[in-house]
């Protein structure tokens, strides 16, 4: 994690934002779209770092609506304020709204066909090894400067994965510990 | 105005939205409760294949609510229905947002950001392990995910959308041979 407080955002256009927006979209077949955000947003282009990506995914998480659009509300403002965040949503979703209600009209019958739902189970599968490559390449960066935010990791994790506790209740408590934790270290500010 | 399908399609997904707290799967039930057996607008069977439909297709599984509208009323129906579910709650994650961020430059935000990472990362690992642990999990799928987990961790700049195309077609073929 970066501890330059004074980390400045990169300078990114409207059009940017919607293409790569867009893209995650109409490309994060099988779900798991913040996956595909962390990819794009963090990974690769270096918009935001991991720590405000995850905490801001974790205040997604929280409240009510679709996780990733959330996430999308707050990645748009960060790059280019109101009209980024607009931006950033409408084209997560608009794109995948018109193909999947044209794919449903024009293919319904195929769509249900035994070679074409094995198709998208194995895409949903690799999907999911893929959501859990990002959430282990977002733990190494979370404990490369301290360890004990590896312990709240792995209780998450046991708590929602293993025994199917409900999650926000879980991501409220885990939260509220994390930032005493964090308060308690907080010598990285 | 009980009659009119939109603002029954507003009646029922504006409230859905602002309830759907922990994510879009929160509020499946909800919906094919009031789409189904409330307003039929859609047949149980009908509802079963939307919703698969919406989980392997690209973008959010949310995306059921335009396909419930869309079927309800059309491409108008489709629009209101996705407006209804998405507009409330964005605006609430929008005034968040503006919280959250305007005293971004105090010391307890960055630790507040340290402090609040770990439970996303938690989240995420939990969430494949929740999709494998449901529903119609076989082998394939398991040895699927797994291999596709050490593909991404040992070359992370492949293209993710190959790695998910071949598992598709692996997936097909382990079809046809068992």
């Amino acid at each position: 994690m970066s501890t330059d407080a004074a980390r400045r955002t990169p300078d990114v256009s409207c059009v940017a934002i919607a293409l790569l927006f867009g893209r995650v979209g109409l490309t994060s077949f099988g779900g798991g779209l913040s996956a595909w955000l962390y990819r794009e947003v963090v990974a690769q282009r270096h918009w935001l770092d991991e720590g405000e990506f995850l905490s801001a995914m974790t205040l997604g998480q929280i409240l009510p609506g679709s996780n990733v659009v959330n996430l999308s509300v707050y990645v748009g403002y960060r790059m280019r304020g109101v009209p980024g965040s607009v931006v950033a949503v409408v084209a997560l979703l608009a794109p995948p709204m018109l193909v999947i209600v044209l794919f449903t009209s024009l293919f319904s019958n195929w769509l249900q066909g035994a070679a074409v739902h094995r198709f998208l189970e194995g895409i949903a599968a690799a999907a999911v090894g893929m959501t859990a490559s990002v959430g282990l390449r977002a733990g190494r960066a979370v404990v490369a400067t301290q360890r004990w935010p590896l312990a709240l990791i792995v209780a998450v994790f046991v708590a929602v994965g293993v025994l199917r506790w409900p999650l926000v209740p879980v991501a409220l408590v885990a939260g509220v510990a994390g930032l005493v934790l964090a308060g308690r270290a907080g010598t990285d500010a | 105005m009980r009659d009119n399908v939109y603002l029954q399609l507003i009646a029922v997904f504006v409230p859905l939205s602002l309830l759907s707290i922990g994510g879009g799967q929160t509020i499946v039930a909800a919906i094919e409760h009031q789409a189904v057996i409330v307003h039929g607008w859609l047949t149980q069977r009908e509802f079963v294949d939307l919703f698969a439909i919406s989980r392997s297709a690209p973008g959010p599984g949310s995306l059921m609510a335009t396909l419930v509208g869309w079927k309800a009323a059309g491409w108008p129906g489709a629009a209101v229905a996705s407006l209804a579910l998405f507009v409330p709650s964005s605006l609430l994650a929008f005034v968040a947002t503006l919280l959250w961020r305007r005293h971004d430059r105090h010391p307890w935000h960055r630790r507040a950001q340290i402090g609040l990472a770990p439970v996303a990362t938690g989240l995420i690992l939990a969430s494949s392990l929740t999709v494998l642990r449901a529903a119609s999990s076989t082998w394939p799928v398991w040895v699927l995910a797994l291999s596709a987990l050490a593909v991404f961790v040992s070359r992370p700049k492949v293209s993710p959308l190959f790695v998910l195309f071949t598992a598709g077609l692996l997936n097909v073929l382990v079809g046809k041979i068992g």
